[in-house]
Formats: structure tokens, C-alpha cells, sequence
């Protein structure tokens, strides 16, 4: 029951974060609501662990939020100075 | 196909068949059991807490979607998240409390409350130095720009 309702509120508010993404008015709108749905597919899949009981699904999650904060971070610098590295 | 290629594929490919089956029917049996069904069953404090994260993240979906500019949305997206994150990883760790997911759900909480405020900021500092425009009401007052400081961390950073 518990699960049930956490699945289809993720679900609610990853489509909320979607329409931001495409809506927004400026890039920061839109780079904002992409680290939002980059956390809210980790945590999506830490419920989808607890859902089935698969523990190896955690790792996935580890490295989903990696790849979202390196992603937000690229984005951010880019947007800043025209370039991610020196 | 040589004894040496057929040995490889025996120790790693009917390895990898079977833990990946075994994953498929792990899936698939949580998937056709009864509604439930789940790791969250006989823990009420790792519910509640399931709960209060999902309030959290979709408030802060609410917010991402009602406020008027960047920074609120920043604002919502960012510290809203964080709590959300608390409440469904520690939820998460609660129920998986032998030592199989546990330690796990604590590695990814750690590296969570690392990063998210990390790139809420780097978000906030591109988007003010690149000058997006925020919300004005009469009397709204910049007071970066009014102390004078932003020649000089432009000049730093452009």
C-alpha cells in the first residue's frame, strides 16, 4: 500500500519536473528540473528495490546520482564560461 | 571455435546467463505476487518515513512547476529534494536493516547530501552571473551588484 502510493507520487512529480523541463522559460528552468529528474529516477529505483526486494538495483541507483550530478555540473560550468574544461 | 574460446565463454557467459535470470525472475515474481508485497512490510517507521519523502519530492515538483523564477525554483527543487532524499533513503535502510542494502543505502545517502546542494549552487551562481532575469516586485533591491562585487568575480572567472 505504502509502495503503491510512493511509486504513483515519483511518478506524479517526475512528470511535473517534465513539463518543466520542456516548458521552461530559461536554460536554468531547465537545467534545474533535469537534476530534479535525474534524483528522482535514483530514488525511483531505491523504491523499485524496496519493491521487489532486489538489492543489486542500489548500485544502479549509486551510479544514477552520479551520472545526474556530473551531468548538472557540466551543464552548469557550459552554460557559465562556454566550456566544461580548461 | 577453439577448446580455449569455448572454455572462456563457459566461465563467463553461463555465469552471467544465470545471474541475469536470476534477476529477471526476482523481478517478475515481486511483479506477480500480491500488492503487498514488499521489503517495506512489518517496518511502520520505514513507511512513515517512505511517506514523508514522497510528500517532500512532490512538493517540491509542485514547486518546480508553480514558482515564478529561477531561484525559487531553485529553492524547491533543491532543499525540498534533499529532505525527500533523507526521508526515502533512511526509509530504504530501515527496511532493509540486514546487512545486505543496508550499508549500500547509507553509501548512496552519503554521496546525496554531498552533491545535492553542490549542484543546486553551481546552478544558481551560472544562472546570476549570466544575468537570467528573477523576479521584481516594487522595491526589490540587487544587493550583490549594489555592494559592487560583481566586476571583480567576473573579471575573476570570464
Amino acid at each position: 500500500m505504502v509502495i503503491d502510493i510512493a511509486i504513483v507520487s515519483l511518478t506524479v512529480s517526475g512528470v511535473l519536473a517534465t513539463y518543466r523541463v520542456l516548458r521552461g522559460p530559461t536554460w536554468g528552468d531547465r537545467v534545474t528540473a533535469f537534476d530534479f529528474l535525474t534524483v528522482n529516477l535514483a530514488v525511483m529505483v531505491v523504491v523499485a528495490a524496496l519493491r521487489t526486494g532486489f538489492t543489486p538495483l542500489l548500485d544502479a541507483s549509486l551510479i544514477i546520482s552520479i551520472l545526474g550530478f556530473l551531468s548538472t555540473v557540466a551543464l552548469a560550468r557550459y552554460l557559465l564560461r562556454g566550456r566544461v574544461m580548461r | 571455435m577453439s577448446r580455449w574460446r569455448r572454455s572462456v565463454l563457459r566461465a563467463v557467459a553461463a555465469p552471467a546467463a544465470a545471474s541475469a535470470a536470476a534477476a529477471l525472475g526476482a523481478v517478475a515474481q515481486a511483479a506477480t505476487a500480491d500488492r503487498a508485497a514488499s521489503a517495506l512490510d512489518g517496518h511502520p517507521l520505514a513507511q512513515a518515513l517512505v511517506l514523508l519523502g514522497c510528500v517532500f519530492l512532490l512538493a517540491a515538483a509542485v514547486g518546480l512547476v508553480r514558482f515564478p523564477d529561477v531561484y525559487t525554483r531553485l529553492h524547491a527543487a533543491t532543499k525540498l529534494v534533499t529532505l525527500g532524499g533523507l526521508g526515502i533513503f533512511a526509509g530504504a535502510a530501515i527496511a532493509f536493516f540486514p546487512v545486505d542494502g543496508t550499508p549500500r543505502v547509507l553509501l548512496i545517502a552519503a554521496f546525496f547530501f554531498l552533491t545535492a546542494p553542490l549542484s543546486g549552487y553551481m546552478i544558481a551562481r551560472s544562472a546570476y552571473l549570466r544575468g537570467l532575469p528573477w523576479y521584481q516586485e516594487a522595491g526589490s533591491v540587487d544587493d550583490w551588484r549594489a555592494l559592487g562585487s560583481e566586476a571583480q568575480v567576473s573579471a575573476e572567472e570570464r
